[in-house]
């Protein structure tokens, strides 16, 4: 027997056990230390530090004090940091392959904390994770910086439609005119047609004795017949100007008449002075913050979802290069590989500390059909403020994750919040008061969110560099209550936001309210001024009409005195009164010689 | 380490059984290729310790394995998946998922019941190989090296004065 069994070997067998289970003893803080700090540093590609690890065996207990892990993309801060931890493992679990904490408490959480010494950084990290100001929309503040210009700088614009076809109007009125004054000069006046007249009344009064006479009196009145005809033409081709100018200048007056309004609509366009009825000043003010939280958001779901979704096992898994897995069957009373049962952290930050529970925490929540159910409750949110969130969610076999939520807020007291920094103006939020609630759901990465949001007793302060801007902030700071309604939709990633408010409406009816004055003096100057302009090119236009009405009314004279005159017919009367003449002669003639025949 | 590859290469030249090396070898070999802390390691510590096997050509191998074991490691968690996944042995595993043991030993886990299934298989012709190399040595290469010079020149070398205090001989026989 003793050919083949080394009695001595028995002994050293033990003993080799027992200076390993001595060596796990003694050493095992040490270890679980280091490896803490390894595993950490792996992970993150940043200095990891612990300050002490003690571990109870009965039951299994282990404790971390003092974690820090520093922030690979700000050295000098940490990502992460507690004061103390403690997890309740169960040992049989964890030598079967799962790790299964029934509770874990962490206390002293902090987030972004500076470190006494900035730590090391070992990859940079080249993944930006959209911190919630990317993609700020600061579409709305250019309608917003535009400063108006002065009444009398704007009307003194030759840009000026009313200024332009006033002077057209001017020019073509010069030009009619003078075309009109020389045809004047050529109409026969007066005098002229005193002279016709002169000269018609003297041939009726030439005396006729025979036909030569008369003969002699038609030439003469056909000489004169041809220089009334000449001064027709002259006439005519003056009638002709006066309809083409009064032509002319009706069409102008009329487009100089709606000039005004073109005016308007040119100057509120470029002004912008329409966009004060359709801005979107909830998002103008509140949308930059809305992204800022569902960028946190964001980024907490971004750094959570590759350790939920990367530790999925099934047996229809491809094999595992390197290390293998563990593969589990059917069991009575069925553990995910991972769960921690109860979980209890005290998150500190600066804006208050905030206690979270964790129920089932797991990444296979198909193994006993449970939701994670986590909690967030404080009573000191910005120094009064309390807030309950409640959210559940399950990832399935498939990987998807679905989660839904709902929050509460009241009471926060809000204290110079910076709303808008920008070249149109700046605005902060001296001091308010938030409440609210919302509802959240989380499908395979789609995010569908309603959140209400409620500020009261409001005071604002700013400042604005144009005179709408500095509108919009008196306005801002006329309200008092505020309620807002933030929705996001789409990839969580990057979800679409809507923020619309009553305050729109509110702002809208408040800010017009508050520019209508100082905006319906303006545009009243504008259009006064565009009236004074219109009534002055105007009045030359009347000035002009009525010079045409003169002439037109002498031409008309002129025309008619001259028909009257090539109508007058001194040569028929002449020749009748001739002819009359000269039958009563004869028949005077006749009865003489009948009566010496018969008498 | 000297003193153990002195120890082995004793144990090689002396009249030690070369069962007892083979075996150290296709043992060290199991122990090699699994996961340094696993329950069947730790029973093949004890019948390393308990049975008269030889311990220094036993350490030699479990650490020239554990090196070709990294090599192998694609083959030894293929051969645990095909195992534990195979639907004929479901309700063998099923049924061993119920023992605490079982999953104490980390068989439900494809690398360890890989390493230990390779191990197993392959430690029986590496048994039977060495028993043959380890004779063939004995016979001929060892007579056939001792006329080099260089071995001439080992044997004037500190690993030989290592050698003969661990033999405690003053020249190979």
């Amino acid at each position: 027997m003793s050919r083949f069994i080394r009695w001595q070997g028995l002994a050293s067998f033990f003993i080799v056990i027992a200076l390993i289970v001595t060596f796990v003893y003694f050493f095992a803080d040490s270890l679980v230390k280091k490896g803490i700090e390894k595993s950490g540093e792996w992970y993150l590609g940043a200095e990891v530090n612990v300050t002490d690890v003690e571990i109870k065996y009965a039951p299994l207990t282990l404790s971390i004090e003092g974690f820090q892990a520093t922030d690979p993309e700000k050295s000098t801060h940490n990502l992460v940091s507690f004061s103390q931890a403690s997890a309740g493992v169960d040992v049989w679990q964890y030598l079967f392959g799962k790790i299964y904490i029934s509770e874990l408490n962490i206390s002293g959480l902090r987030i972004d904390q500076p470190r006494l010494t900035a730590g090391e950084v070992y990859i940079s990290s080249s993944e930006g994770v959209e911190d919630g100001s990317e993609g700020a929309d600061e579409s709305g503040l250019p309608a917003l910086d535009m400063s108006l210009p002065t009444v009398d700088d704007l009307l003194n614009n030759s840009d000026l439609l009313t200024i332009k076809h006033g002077k057209a109007l001017e020019q073509s009125y010069q030009t009619e005119k003078k075309k009109l004054n020389d045809i004047y000069e050529k109409l026969p006046n007066k005098d002229s047609l005193a002279i016709y007249n002169e000269k018609i009344k003297a041939l009726g009064n030439t005396k006729i004795k025979t036909l030569a006479d008369i003969e002699k009196l038609n030439k003469a009145f056909k000489a004169l017949k041809k220089q009334f005809k000449a001064d027709q033409a002259i006439v005519k081709q003056a009638e002709k100007q006066v309809i083409s100018s009064k032509n002319l200048l009706a069409k102008q007056t009329k487009t100089l008449k709606d000039a005004p309004n073109a005016d308007w609509k040119n100057i509120e366009s470029k002004y912008q002075l329409e966009k004060v009825d359709g801005a979107d000043f909830a998002h103008l003010l509140f949308g930059e913050q809305a992204r800022e939280y569902f960028g946190y958001a964001n980024t907490v779901y971004q750094t959570i979802a590759p350790l939920v979704k990367s530790s999925k096992v099934d047996k229809e898994a491809k094999p595992s290069i390197g290390e293998g897995r563990f593969i589990h069957f059917y069991d009575e009373t069925p553990l995910p590989d991972v769960l921690i049962e109860q979980a209890n952290f005290s998150l500190i930050l600066p804006q208050g500390e905030f206690a979270i529970s964790g129920k089932e925490l797991t990444h296979q929540h198909w193994v006993r059909g449970n939701n994670s159910v986590v909690e967030v409750t404080s009573d000191n949110v910005q120094g009064t403020g309390e807030l309950s969130l409640a959210l559940e969610f399950s990832l399935d076999q498939s990987h998807v994750l679905k989660s839904d939520g709902k929050w509460q807020l009241a009471k926060v007291g809000l204290k110079d919040v910076s709303l808008q920094e920008s070249s149109a103006f700046n605005l902060k939020l001296n001091s308010g008061l938030l409440s609210g609630n919302g509802t959240f759901s989380l499908l395979d990465e789609q995010l569908d969110s309603e959140n209400k949001l409620k500020l009261d007793n409001t005071q604002y302060t700013g400042t604005g560099t144009s005179h709408l801007s500095t509108l919009f902030i008196d306005t801002v700071q006329s309200l008092k209550t505020l309620a807002l309604t933030i929705t996001a939709k789409g990839k969580i990633t990057g979800p679409s936001f809507s923020v619309s408010s009553p305050l729109d409406k509110q702002l809208k009816k408040s800010m017009m309210k508050q520019v209508s004055n100082k905006l319906t003096d303006f545009k009243t100057d504008v259009k006064a001024g565009l009236n004074t302009k219109l009534t002055q090119a105007l009045g030359l236009s009347s000035e002009g009409e009525q010079s045409f009405f003169d002439v037109e009314s002498l031409i008309n004279d002129t025309d008619k005195a001259l028909d009257n005159l090539m109508n007058s017919d001194v040569v028929k009367a002449k020749k009748k009164v001739f002819e009359d003449k000269q039958k009563k002669k004869l028949e005077d003639k006749l009865k003489k010689k009948l009566g010496d025949l018969f008498g | 380490m000297l003193s153990l590859f002195a120890k082995l290469f004793h144990a090689l030249n002396s009249e030690s059984s070369t069962r007892q090396i083979s075996l150290a070898i296709a043992l060290g070999f199991i122990v090699g290729l699994s996961p340094l802390l696993t329950l069947h390691n730790i029973a093949f510590l004890f019948i390393v310790l308990f049975l008269r096997v030889n311990i220094g050509g036993f350490i030699l191998a479990w650490g020239f394995f554990k090196g070709v074991s990294y090599l192998l490691s694609s083959l030894i968690i293929m051969v645990g998946e095909s195992i534990l996944t195979a639907e004929p042995l479901q309700p063998l595993f099923d049924h061993l998922y119920q023992f605490s043991l079982f999953k104490l030993a980390h068989l439900h886990h494809t690398y360890t019941l890989g390493a230990l299934v390779v191990g197993c298989l392959f430690a029986i012709p590496l048994y039977f190989l060495c028993n043959f190399f380890i004779e063939k040595y004995r016979i001929y290469i060892k007579a056939f090296f001792d006329k080099f010079r260089i071995v001439k020149a080992l044997k004037a070398s500190k690993f030989y004065s290592v050698y003969s205090q661990v033999s405690g001989q003053g020249a190979l026989s």
